[in-house]
């Protein structure tokens, strides 16, 4: 069989399932109405969490409760300007060659890992204040910090068990990264090693 | 752009393109319900950029580019490379013989698999030399020269026929 008779022959073989599935559209439009409520819900916690703690303050009426709505916006800001630069750069068109997509995969990936780090510090500088502040203004003087902070009650029992769930899925999904980096490392070996 | 000149755009893509993407899903996936996953991927990718889509290459090199994207990244995503036998499709000839004697059914899902198996720089050139597409368009898709594409065609071509022939 001479190369071309083959080639042509192959493409019948390949060309032969023309079958797709039924519901793609359907499908694509319910994706479409999932990123939306998803879009919608970053945006709706962060008015929430500001809106609530700013309500809650007001509520009050104590000018010693201002300090967590004010600390609420500040955490929220930060998060959302570290989500802002550690992205700059990486959007990109859509249909970009293979090549380049490869690439800036890679980007992404390492940028999110980098990402992580700050995730960390961010949750513990809010652990640190949030306790910090009910210690201030509920029981000083009534019991010591540390005894406080290891059986003081089971508000602060919840906390050191979120913290816990939160470290343990940020190690799992910085190893889902990780690996999900060697991958892409790896193809890009594979798509430029071959030339 | 008007949603409604959006909406028969993607509905002309998926209609001229759909069972080139799908065969495309197939060559990332192991299994028929991955397969289908992927592509759902790949056509929620395609309505997505669409508003971005000027016209700067044809819709065919624009969807291929996306759905070859969305593969890297469902590869980047899994375990294990695609290297298993589709779990769904029997690839293997019952009764060895003469090419003739297979099926055309058989024969085709032998070359997919075949394709399936093959490295991804060497899978991707010749999938789409299988569809049709020529060195100028596929060099547009994956991004390389169209010296390259030769290069890898060529290469892909003799790794797929010792995989048919089951020399590897």
């Amino acid at each position: 069989m001479t190369t071309d008779i083959e080639l042509q022959d192959w493409r019948e073989q390949w060309q032969s399932e023309t079958s797709i599935p039924a519901d793609l559209r359907k499908s694509v439009e319910r994706q479409s109405r999932l990123m939306r409520i998803g879009l919608l819900g970053d945006v709706a916690v962060t008015l929430v969490i500001g809106g609530g703690s700013i309500a809650w303050a007001m509520r009050r009426g104590n000018a010693e409760f201002a300090p967590v709505a004010l600390a609420a916006w500040v955490f929220l800001a930060a998060a959302w300007m570290f989500v802002l630069i550690a992205n700059r750069g990486l959007w990109s068109p859509p249909a970009m060659e293979s090549s380049a997509f490869v690439d800036l995969s890679i980007r992404r990936c390492r940028s999110t890992l980098a990402t992580l780090w700050f995730a960390v510090a961010l949750f513990f500088a809010e652990i640190a204040f949030g306790l910090g502040w009910a210690y201030t203004h509920s029981v000083k003087g009534h019991i010591p910090l540390m005894r406080w902070l290891l059986f003081g009650s089971l508000r602060v029992d919840i906390v050191w068990i979120a913290t816990a769930v939160f470290l343990g899925a940020l190690i799992w999904y910085r190893r889902k990264k990780q690996m999900e980096l060697a991958r892409l490392l790896n193809l890009r070996e594979q798509m430029t090693g071959a030339n | 752009m008007d949603r409604k000149i959006l909406e028969q755009q993607f509905e002309r893509i998926l209609a001229v393109q759909g069972p080139a993407l799908t065969r495309l899903a197939a060559t990332y996936t192991n299994t028929l319900s991955d397969r289908d996953d992927l592509l759902q991927e790949i056509a929620f990718a395609i309505w997505q950029a669409l508003p971005k889509f000027r016209g700067e290459c044809s819709e065919r090199t624009f969807a291929f580019r996306i759905a070859h994207n969305r593969g890297i990244t469902y590869l980047s995503r899994i375990r294990a490379q695609a290297t298993d036998p589709i779990e769904e499709i029997d690839v293997h000839d019952p009764t060895p013989g003469p090419e003739s004697n297979l099926s055309q059914r058989q024969r085709a899902d032998k070359l997919k698999e075949a394709v399936r198996r093959l490295p991804i720089a060497y899978r991707q050139v010749i999938m789409l030399t299988l569809e049709g597409l020529g060195y100028k368009e596929i060099s547009e898709v994956l991004g390389i020269s169209e010296s390259n594409v030769g290069v890898r065609l060529t290469r892909a071509r003799q790794l797929l026929q010792d995989g048919l022939e089951g020399r590897k």
